[in-house]
C-alpha cells in the first residue's frame, strides 16, 4: 500500500513542479517577450522590414540617374546616338585617361569606350567592341555596368533585327532555341526554398534560445534565491523535482519553437505587398511537411532542455550559468548554420550529427524530397541524444556537493 | 523527535584535502523544545540541520526525526519537518496563497486541506493584506512571514531553523522569535541553529554549543554559566569554544 502511494505520488508531485514552473515562466515578461512576442511579432516585422529595404534597393537601382562618361572618337557618332537614348543616364564626354581616372575617383559611376569608326563597323556588319570601364568594388559602378550592359545588348538586338529584315530573315533565324520555364509546383517557389533555408535554422535558435531563461531560472535562479534548499526539503524526490522542471523547459522550447513557425509563416497568409518579395511562387506545405518538422522539434527541444537545465543545475547562480552559455550556444549555432549550406539530399553519415539532422529533415520536408532512411538514422540519433542529455541532468541533479554549492 | 547518533560528514577539497564539516554529533531534541545549535560561522550547524533534513548524506553516524530514520526513510523524514533558512526568499512571481498551494501540494496535502489550511495561516500570521499579491512586490518582513507560513503548511511536528533571522530587521525577527514559540507551545520539537547569544538566551530550552564541527557542550543556558563559572552568555560561548581571551 505504501509502494502504491508513492508510486500515486510520484507523477502528481512530477506534475506540481511542471505547473508551478509553466505559471512562474509565462508570468516572467523576458521569456513572455523571448518566447511569444518576439517570434509572432518581430520575425514577421524584420522580414517585412527586409522586404522593404530590398524592394527600395532594386527600385533605386533601376531608376537613378547615373552619371557615366563616354569616350566618343571620331565616326563613332551614331552608336553614341543610339547608346545615349539609354533612361536614366546623364552622360559626360570624356578621354579614354580621364574615364579611368573619374570612375577611380567615384565622380562617374562608369564609362562607355566607344572604338575608332564605329559606325562603319556598324554598317559593315561588324561587331563593334563597347568596353564599359566600372569600379567592382562599388556597388553604385556595379550597377551601372548591369544596367549599361542591357543597354548595350538592347541596342545590339536592335540592329540585329535591322540586319536580319534587310536580308529577308526573321528574329527566329539568329534564335534557332528557346527555353520554356517547366518549373513544378511540388517544392514550392522562390518563397519555399528561402523558408527551407531560414527555417530550420530558425527553429533551432529558436528552440534553444526559449529555453535559456526558464533554464536558468529554474536551478540556478532556485539557488541564488535560497529557494532550492526549501524545494528540496520537500518530501517530493529529486528524480519528481528534475521531471517536472524537464518538462516545463522542454515546454517552453517547444512553444518557442512553434510559434516561430507560425511567424515565419505570417508573410505568406498574410498577403501584405511587404512580403512579396519573399512569398513570390507560394508555399506548398503539406500535412506530411507539418507532421516531420513537428516530430523533429521534440528530441530536439529535450536534447536542448537537457543541456541548459544541466548547465544550470552545474552553475552556482544565473551569471555564471550565463558564462557557460556562450560556449553552448556557439555548439548549437554551428551545426544548425550548416544547414543553411547544405542541400536537403545530405550524406547519411549528417543523420549523426545533433541538431544539423534535425534541421537537415525539416529542409527534406520543405522541399518535399524525403530520404527515409536518413529520417529514421536521424530520428533514432536525435533520440538518443535527447535521453542522454536527460540522464546527465538527472544524475547531476542527485548530486549533493552540485545542488547545494552556492 | 530528533535524535542524533554519531552524526558526521566530511568533504573532500581539492586544496585542503578532507574535511570535517561535522564530527560525531549526538543531540537529542524533545517534543515542545527549542534546542538552539549555537556556534561560530563555518561551525558546522548548517551542514547538519542539512543532514537531519536529508539534503546531505551522512558520511558516518545518522539521525531520526520522530521516528523515521534519515538513511533508510529520507522522504517520510521531509513529509514531517518546517526547513526554514535565514537566506531562502519566497517565489517573486507566485502570490502567498500560491506557494502556500505548491508546497502544501508537494506536501502530498489535497486542494481542499490546502485552502483550509491557507485560510488559518493567513489569519494567524496576519496576510490576509498581501496574501494575493506577488511576492515580489512585498517588504522584507511580509517576505519572511510568507516563508513561515510555506515552512509550516503541512503542520509538520519537527521544526528545523537555519539562521532565520539572518539579515531581518528587528520587527521581522521579532515576527520569527513568535513562530518559534508558537512552534514550541504547540508541542513541535525546534532545531534552531543561531550564532546571536540574545536569541538564544530569550527562547531556547537547551542549548548545544557547536565548534570545528563538534559539540562542546549541551544544557539550559544556566548549566552552562554553572558549568563556566559565567554570567555574560558571549564569555560562557567563549569559555566553551576555548576562545576566551582576557577577562
Amino acid at each position: 500500500m505504501k509502494r502504491l502511494n508513492a508510486a500515486v505520488h510520484a507523477p502528481r508531485c512530477a506534475m506540481v513542479v511542471f505547473i508551478k514552473e509553466i505559471r512562474e515562466i509565462f508570468r516572467d515578461k523576458r521569456t513572455v517577450f523571448g518566447v511569444v512576442i518576439s517570434p509572432l511579432l518581430l520575425t514577421p516585422g524584420l522580414l517585412a522590414l527586409t522586404g522593404s529595404f530590398l524592394n527600395g534597393e532594386i527600385k533605386r537601382a533601376r531608376t537613378e540617374v547615373l552619371q557615366v562618361g563616354i569616350v566618343q572618337p571620331a565616326g563613332a557618332e551614331g552608336t553614341a546616338r543610339a547608346l545615349k537614348a539609354t533612361p536614366n543616364v546623364r552622360w559626360t564626354p570624356v578621354t579614354a585617361a580621364e574615364a579611368e581616372r573619374r570612375v577611380r575617383e567615384r565622380t562617374l559611376a562608369a564609362a562607355l569606350v566607344l572604338p575608332d569608326r564605329a559606325d562603319a563597323l556598324l554598317v559593315g556588319d561588324r561587331s563593334v567592341p563597347v568596353r564599359v570601364v566600372y569600379d567592382s568594388g562599388s556597388d553604385k559602378s556595379n550597377g551601372a555596368f548591369m544596367r549599361l550592359r542591357l543597354a548595350v545588348e538592347a541596342a545590339g538586338q536592335a540592329v540585329a533585327r535591322l540586319r536580319l529584315q534587310q536580308k529577308g530573315l526573321t528574329p527566329d533565324f539568329a534564335a534557332p532555341f528557346s527555353v520554356v520555364d517547366g518549373a513544378l509546383k511540388t517544392g514550392g517557389g522562390p518563397g519555399a526554398r528561402m523558408v527551407a533555408v531560414l527555417l530550420p535554422y530558425m527553429l533551432a535558435l529558436a528552440c534553444f534560445s526559449s529555453g535559456v531563461h526558464a533554464a536558468n531560472d529554474s536551478v540556478a535562479g532556485e539557488k541564488e534565491r535560497g529557494t532550492l534548499e526549501t524545494l528540496l526539503a520537500s518530501p517530493a524526490t529529486r528524480s519528481e523535482l528534475v521531471a517536472g522542471k524537464f518538462a516545463a523547459v522542454t515546454c517552453v522550447c517547444l512553444i518557442g519553437a512553434l510559434l516561430s513557425i507560425a511567424g515565419l509563416l505570417v508573410p505568406f497568409f498574410s498577403g501584405l505587398k511587404a512580403f512579396e518579395w519573399l512569398v513570390k511562387g507560394g508555399l506548398s506545405v503539406t500535412p506530411l511537411t507539418i507532421v516531420v518538422v513537428l516530430v523533429m522539434q521534440a528530441p530536439l527541444a529535450v536534447l536542448f532542455s537537457g543541456l541548459l537545465l544541466t548547465l544550470s543545475t552545474f552553475a552556482r547562480n544565473q551569471k555564471e550559468a550565463q558564462t557557460y552559455l556562450g560556449p553552448l550556444m556557439m555548439l548549437i549555432l554551428v551545426p544548425s548554420m550548416m544547414s543553411m549550406f547544405q542541400g536537403a539530399e545530405a550524406p547519411k553519415s549528417m543523420a549523426l550529427v545533433p541538431v544539423l539532422n534535425a534541421s537537415l529533415i525539416i529542409k527534406q520536408a520543405l522541399m518535399q524530397s524525403y530520404d527515409i532512411a536518413f529520417i529514421g538514422l536521424a530520428l533514432a540519433a536525435s533520440i538518443a541524444y535527447a535521453a542522454a542529455a536527460m540522464l546527465v541532468c538527472a544524475r547531476l541533479f542527485g548530486r549533493e556537493t552540485v545542488l547545494l554549492r552556492t | 523527535m530528533i535524535r542524533t547518533t554519531g552524526l558526521s560528514k566530511s568533504f573532500v577539497d581539492p586544496k585542503r584535502g578532507v574535511i570535517e564539516a561535522v564530527a560525531d554529533v549526538s543531540v537529542e531534541c524533545r517534543a515542545g523544545e527549542v534546542l538552539g545549535l549555537l556556534g561560530p560561522n563555518g561551525a558546522g550547524k548548517t551542514t547538519l540541520l542539512r543532514m537531519v533534513s536529508t539534503l546531505l548524506t551522512p558520511s558516518a553516524g545518522t539521525a531520526t526525526v520522530a521516528g523515521w530514520d534519515i538513511r533508510s526513510a529520507p522522504s517520510e523524514v521531509r513529509a514531517r519537518i518546517g526547513y526554514l533558512t535565514g537566506a531562502a526568499a519566497p517565489y517573486d512571481k507566485l502570490t502567498p496563497r500560491e506557494m502556500l498551494a505548491y508546497f502544501g501540494a508537494l506536501n502530498g496535502m489535497s486542494q481542499p486541506a490546502v485552502r483550509t489550511r491557507t485560510d488559518e495561516l493567513v489569519e494567524r500570521l496576519d496576510m490576509a493584506s498581501f496574501a494575493d499579491r506577488r511576492c515580489e512586490r512585498l517588504s522584507t518582513g511580509q517576505r519572511q512571514r510568507v516563508n513561515i507560513a510555506r515552512a509550516v503548511v503541512h503542520d509538520p511536528p519537527v521544526l528545523l531553523l537555519d539562521e532565520p533571522t539572518a539579515g531581518l530587521d528587528v520587527l521581522a525577527a521579532r515576527t520569527v522569535m513568535g513562530f518559534i514559540r508558537d512552534g514550541r507551545s504547540s508541542g513541535r520539537a525546534v532545531l534552531f541553529s543561531t550564532h546571536i547569544m540574545s536569541e538564544v538566551e530569550t527562547i531556547c530550552d537547551r542549548v548545544a554549543v557547536i565548534h570545528k564541527g563538534r559539540v562542546a557542550a549541551v544544557g539550559t543556558t544556566e548549566e552552562l554559566r554553572g558549568r563556566t563559572g559565567r554570567t555574560a552568555f558571549e564569555q560562557v560561548f567563549l569559555s566553551l569554544i576555548g576562545e576566551e581571551g582576557p577577562a
